[in-house]
């Protein structure tokens, strides 16, 4: 059995595959692909492949991460090949490597987004006097029902630009089997700042990372 | 652009991939050079529409033609509908995004009554004017309809440009071509119905005029525009041959039928006499087992599903059934793709069949009995005796099955309070069978659930003729079932009689309820199938509104000699044999399958060979 790592990307139309519909497509992808792809020895063996991190429904993505074990050894560029094949429009394999890290040495992710605004120039500011408070109370939803978090620590601002029509932010996000906050939160905190009105667009994941700001791989 | 419009919403509504297309399997083509542009539309939601095979089929196969396009539409959720509302996005087909007005033709498939009132709010969310009569004369826009509907399309008439009658895979080309040909011509809207007309399986409803008499039975169809007095429906000859898709549309989000699907037989040999789909699908005719083997295949490695079912009438009437499943389990097993048989009867169920279908699925076994008593089930023609049902039990219970879903109908004709009580005896006998069984599967109790439907008179069956019950008679038989069975052991479900009351009112309506669906409509009625959305009062108002007399349609018994409103259309089978057969059923007397016999349906002349 074969290790693999594929790096996806997920934008135009496929950003509206739910996470849940994405695994039956990527079960469906791997039939379609003629792969020797491996399959699980149980009583109801089926193939086995796992998702680094789900993505909202909706995001853009160009760093997906995606596992999956196959029979025999291959080139990797042949698996890309083979896969890119019959991918649905908007999804496509950046490459196949070998599992370096463990899924669990993910620590961060990090997203690109444009918030739109009429009034660019007082949004900017509204983000500015956001990003100075001491704590940025958000309610999350978890399992065990709303809980009030301080997001303001763990919000690393890469890039914040102010354009015509946006102002356009990179923020990195805690993510991994800890801790995971969707820069929606930092949105809607935003929004309830009852600035400048704005609507986001373009939410796109660009990186996962490692301690140390490695890329995950 | 629209999709840019569409997109700025879709994250507001429930299954956004519904409504953006992009999946594997979809056309796409150049619109610059594309002569004729066809929106398949289904209505109703995209998880059932994307289920149906016939769409697939058509889809496929008008797109293999270059220059022809063929995109899919669904009618939205009532979300997505609200959004589109609001925000005057117009209906549009899936592939291009474009708006569904712009195309060449709207195709509607009209596989049951209660999605009418979503045709009309689908032309309405197009922007299509909703009655015929008020589309341009320019040759555009033409909006047709096939499926087993169309067989009594008349309560429709007011709406639709043209009725497809019949198997559309030769026909819609014919009707394509024919439409390409007079666009360049500059031609109208009425010199291409006009030839259209003469295409055969072609009706053009506006050149048929009804009359009626005072008692409000119809008096006579006249026809305008040089129509063809009788309109007969289209079947493929060589049905092996048929075309047949080498790839589905593969859904994102779960669909009814997630699965690849394979027809492996058209027709019915049993003649069932309430069953619509035994007499308008005739003759019976049968794809080899290499054909289904190689589509089978075919499917499964271009659409990557895992799951694949052959679809027909009854797949237990193939003639090869045994030697088919042995080299389909063949593949499918050692490709791990799972197998499903849905449709199979309870007289022919082997034990090396049971042995086959174990292997492919775990879950319960589900027979249609449709009677409770052997009397009955001789009039109705299914041709099926308790031994054989016991047997087949038997045969399921040793080889580990627990559970049974039995399926019933309700107001059959001459059915009595000892055909209801029946329903719960036979129930009872199953479950002493399965107790008197020495390797019955162990420390499992026995499951049997009964489903019962509320019988529906349809057209071009032999009970065509029949009324239906009354909500009062069905209400005391669903109540006397109900006493009737005395143990948990045995599950009763059944249908609500009001929607079967408005299935029969629009399956045997004229062209006077074309002003009632739209006043329904006009009320708020759509999705009618759906329980959630099913409102049997506003229906009721609209028929009052009209002046229309419910009982006329549903609750009175229509005459042999009288005029239907679907005598002007040939499906092949003859009215003297519907007759002959309504009268048998009345004697209780049995009609053998098409293969033990030939009873004379008249399908054999007008295909011009014997069917066996």
């Amino acid at each position: 059995m074969i290790r693999v790592r594929a790096t996806f990307e997920k934008c135009g139309r496929a950003k509206y595959i739910s996470h849940l519909d994405l695994n039956r497509c990527m079960l469906r992808t791997f039939r379609r692909s003629g792969l020797p792809i491996w399959y699980t020895e149980g009583f109801n063996p089926h193939p086995y492949y796992s998702f680094a991190l789900a993505l909202s429904l909706g995001f853009e993505s160009s760093c997906e991460i995606l596992d999956f074990n196959l029979n025999e050894e291959m080139p990797y560029d042949e698996i890309r090949d083979k896969l890119n094949a019959v991918m649905p429009e908007g999804m496509k394999i950046i490459k196949v490597a070998e599992q370096k890290q463990k899924i669990t040495a993910i620590t961060e992710a990090e997203y690109s987004f444009s918030l739109v605004s009429d009034d660019t120039e007082r949004l900017y500011g509204d983000i500015e006097a956001l990003l100075g408070m001491p704590e940025i109370l958000i309610e999350k939803k978890t399992k065990k029902g709303i809980k009030t978090v301080d997001i303001k620590p763990s919000i690393k601002v890469m890039r914040c630009e102010k354009n015509d029509r946006s102002v356009d932010m990179v923020i990195r996000l805690p993510a991994g089997t800890q801790t995971n906050f969707n820069p929606t939160l930092f949105i809607d905190a935003l929004r309830n700042c009852n600035g400048a009105p704005f609507e986001p667009e373009k939410i796109r994941r660009t990186g996962i990372f490692c301690e140390n700001n490695e890329i995950f791989s | 652009m629209l999709k840019d419009l569409i997109e700025k919403h879709l994250l507001e509504v429930q299954k956004p991939s519904r409504y953006i297309g992009g999946e594997v399997g979809s056309v796409i083509k150049d619109k610059s050079k594309i002569d004729v542009r066809f929106a398949f539309c289904f209505p109703d939601t995209y998880d059932i529409g994307m289920s149906h095979l016939g769409m697939k089929i058509l889809y496929s196969l008008t797109n293999e033609r270059e220059n022809y396009w063929c995109e899919r539409c669904f009618a939205p959720g009532e979300d997505f509908e609200a959004v589109m509302r609001e925000n005057n996005i117009p209906l549009y087909a899936l592939e291009s995004l474009d708006p569904i007005k712009e195309f060449d033709f709207i195709g509607f498939t009209m596989q049951y009554e209660l999605s009418y009132t979503n045709v009309l709010n689908m032309l309405d969310l197009a922007g299509i004017p909703i009655f015929a009569a008020d589309r341009t004369q320019e040759l555009t826009q033409i909006v047709v309809a096939g499926g087993p509907c169309v067989c009594n399309p008349e309560p429709l008439a007011d709406f639709f440009d043209i009725f497809i009658l019949g198997e559309g895979e030769e026909v819609n080309l014919e009707l394509m071509d024919l439409y390409a040909e007079m666009k360049k011509q500059g031609a109208s809207r009425d010199d291409f119905l006009r030839r259209a007309a003469h295409i055969e399986g072609v009706y053009v409803p506006k050149f048929y005029h009804f009359s009626y008499k005072t008692d409000g039975t119809i008096d006579k169809i006249t026809v305008s525009d040089g129509a063809p007095e009788v309109i007969s429906k289209r079947i493929i000859k060589d049905f092996d041959k048929v075309f047949y898709p080498d790839n589905f549309v593969v859904p994102f989000t779960e669909i009814v039928q997630d699965r690849a699907s394979v027809e492996v037989l058209r027709g019915c040999i049993r003649g069932c006499r309430f069953c619509q789909a035994g007499f308008i699908y005739r003759p019976f005719r049968e794809k080899h087992t290499e054909t289904i083997c190689k589509e089978v295949k075919c499917l499964c490695e271009n659409t990557g599903y895992d799951e694949v079912s052959l679809a027909s009438l009854s797949t237990s009437d193939h003639s090869e059934i045994d030697p088919m499943l042995t080299a389909l389990l063949d593949y499918t097993v050692s490709e791990r793709i799972n197998l499903s048989l849905p449709s199979l009867r309870v007289d022919n169920f082997s034990e090396s069949l049971l042995e086959k279908i174990k292997k492919v699925r775990k879950s319960g076994l589900t027979f249609a009995a449709e009677g409770g008593t052997q009397r009955l089930r001789d009039v109705i023609n299914k041709n099926v005796s308790e031994e054989e049902i016991m047997n087949t039990c038997r045969i399921a219970f040793e080889g580990g099955y627990s559970s049974v879903k039995l399926y019933f109908m309700m107001g059959l004709p001459t059915e009595t309070d000892e055909d209801i009580v029946g329903i719960a005896e036979l129930a009872n006998r199953i479950i002493d069978l399965y107790y008197s069984i020495e390797n019955r599967p162990k420390g499992r109790g026995v499951q049997i659930s009964i489903s019962c439907a509320t019988f529906v008179p349809k057209p071009f069956t032999p009970f065509q003729f029949e009324p239906q019950d009354t909500r009062e008679m069905i209400e005391h038989k669903q109540k006397l079932l109900l006493d009737s069975v005395k143990t948990k052991k045995i599950k009763v479900s059944y249908h609500n009689p009001d929607v079967s009351q408005l299935e029969v009112i629009l399956a045997k309506g004229d062209r006077r309820l074309c002003k009632a669906i739209y006043t329904a409509w006009k009320k708020g009625c759509k999705f009618d199938s759906w329980d959630e959305y099913f409102n049997f009062e506003k229906w009721m108002d609209a028929f009052a509104d009209c002046g229309i007399d419910t009982s006329f349609y549903a609750n009175r018994r229509f005459e042999y000699d009288e005029i239907l409103p679907w005598d002007h259309l040939d499906y092949y089978v003859s009215k003297e044999f519907l007759i002959r057969e309504n009268k048998t059923a009345h004697k209780s007397v049995t009609t053998p399958n098409c293969r033990l016999r030939c009873s004379g349906c008249g399908v054999n002349k007008k295909v011009g060979r014997e069917c066996f």
